[in-house]
């Protein structure tokens, strides 16, 4: 909302573009690193912690208040994204995927947060990084489970298929694996959390404008249909925030699973 | 399942460049499209082995 | 298709949402490792213990209530066990009794049998025995009639006495064949 006020060029409704949405001045003149999605990024982190310290710091064998909270997150973590990857391995990479879960979620969740209102994984360097350690953890994982040569022939030579045809299909394998996965890991949280933001911002910004900055008996039934469309479209993107956080952390489960035991 | 869209992303990036170079190389237009095409499709096979068991 | 326009339309300005800052960069693997330490590496392991022991419970509990429950059933087992012998008891103690007075009541009246033939048989030596003597009695007494009586009709005495017997006992003897008919 803050940022939306700024953009009135004239008497013309003009819908915002991605720089007055994401390229954000420094909160303090000066300090040029210091902007919004840092603050919100790490905000989040310390919100994580600090409610996953409120529940778990010393766990009860009955949970109650906040435990009862985060241990639902917590078991939804395990039974749907590490346990159906993971098998008898889930407990060991729980910590790291919970991590990945609750981070990504808070920070999509800031996109819908009245007067925060930014969704930190819509700019790219977060999602990037995350996506970088996961894929810097497969690779070390695959190696140190099924070998050097036998992690990549595993990757390359999925069994069941043709013999003729890997010629034709490992490249393609390798590609996917290597290079392609990782960029849609985090391009596809990225993506999902800029256009998300970009729907909102249009849709309130259509509901500002014809109904605040220019009222016109004329404008006015296209403001109201702005302000629906944009709780409409709030309730949806809490879903896709939901929804991107568990893909997220359910693909690194996927990767990491992968690596340990070759494909079946 | 989630993996799909990067295998259909590798195919096509295979192929398109294999494609890419013939055309370059022998001063023609049509093998990136074919390459691309072709990519995408071996791509959707590997797929379709790897996921619909 | 919107993310590829606002690619266009970044490349006009100096912003690229594609291309990463690099203080973002940093602040966001920051951001990962501190929570991934704390939550990731500190209370993450508490709460599996805590989910661990939980489970312990729980399972032992569970535990606890088949053990009483068992407890239970094989006290009940042994009451009916119990219960069933007392009845298989009864019914031998009933049943010997039975045989009991039955051998009884047998011998009672085997006893009675045997005195009632005893009796009977008695009474037939006797009579027997009466028989005799009346019959002994009456043959001496028919021998003097006779004698007396022939003597009259005769009218001489008959002095000789083996004469006289043999034709007392003749006579007698024709007597008795045809009465053993007649008496019996």
């Amino acid at each position: 909302m803050i940022t939306l006020t700024a953009p009135a060029h004239g008497d013309e409704f003009s819908a915002p573009t991605p720089n007055e949405l994401f390229d954000l001045p420094p909160l303090i003149p000066g300090v040029e690193w210091f902007t919004k999605p840092v603050l919100l990024a790490v905000l989040s982190a310390i919100l994580v912690i600090g409610l996953t310290w409120a529940a778990f710091s010393k766990p009860k064998l009955v949970p109650r208040g906040m435990q009862n909270v985060v241990e639902y997150g917590y078991m939804f973590v395990r039974d749907q994204v590490a346990r159906p990857f993971l098998g008898k391995d889930a407990d060991r990479f729980m910590g790291l995927l919970v991590t990945l879960f609750f981070l990504v979620l808070v920070w999509n969740l800031a996109g819908v947060i009245p007067v925060v209102q930014f969704p930190v994984a819509s700019h790219i360097a977060f999602p990037a990084v995350l996506a970088l350690s996961i894929y810097v953890l497969k690779i070390w994982l695959g190696i140190k489970h099924q070998g050097l040569g036998g992690y990549f022939k595993n990757m390359m030579f999925p069994p069941g298929l043709p013999k003729a045809i890997y010629v034709l299909l490992s490249p393609i394998e390798f590609l996917s694996n290597m290079i392609i996965a990782p960029f849609t890991h985090a391009v596809r949280l990225f993506a999902n959390m800029f256009a998300g933001h970009m729907l909102l911002a249009f849709f309130s910004m259509v509901g500002f404008w014809f109904l605040f900055e220019k009222l016109t008996p004329l404008g006015a039934p296209v403001g109201i249909v702005g302000v629906v469309m944009t709780i409409i479209f709030t309730g949806f993107e809490i879903f896709i925030q939901f929804l991107q956080a568990f893909l997220f952390a359910m693909l690194a489960s996927m990767y990491i699973g992968g690596s340990l035991h070759a494909e079946h | 399942m989630w993996s799909i869209p990067s295998y259909l992303l590798a195919g096509m990036i295979v192929y398109g460049a294999i494609g890419w170079l013939l055309d370059r190389w022998l001063d023609t237009s049509a093998f990136f499209p074919i390459g691309t095409v072709l990519g995408l499709m071996l791509a959707g096979y590997l797929a379709y082995r790897k996921f619909s068991r | 298709m919107k993310l590829a326009a606002t690619l266009l339309a970044a490349e006009e300005g100096e912003f690229n949402p594609l291309f990463p800052h690099t203080y973002e960069l940093v602040v966001g693997i920051f951001a990962f490792l501190v929570v991934f330490f704390v939550v990731g590496r500190m209370l993450v392991p508490r709460i599996q213990k805590t989910l661990a022991e939980r489970t312990d419970a729980i399972e032992g509990g569970i535990k606890r209530a088949e053990e009483a429950q068992a407890e239970a059933q094989a006290l009940q087992r042994r009451y009916s066990e119990q219960l069933e012998e007392a009845r298989r008891d009864a019914a031998r103690l009933r049943e010997e009794a039975r045989e009991q007075a039955a051998q009884i009541k047998a011998e009672l009246r085997e006893e009675a049998q045997a005195e009632a033939r005893r009796l009977v048989e008695a009474a037939h030596a006797q009579i027997e025995a009466d028989r005799q003597a009346a019959f002994a009695q009456l043959r001496t007494e028919i021998g003097r009639l006779s004698t007396e009586l022939a003597g009259r009709i005769v009218g001489e005495s008959l002095e000789d006495e083996a004469r006289q017997s043999r034709i007392v006992d003749r006579f007698l003897d024709e007597l008795e064949s045809s009465n053993a008919q007649a008496v019996r």
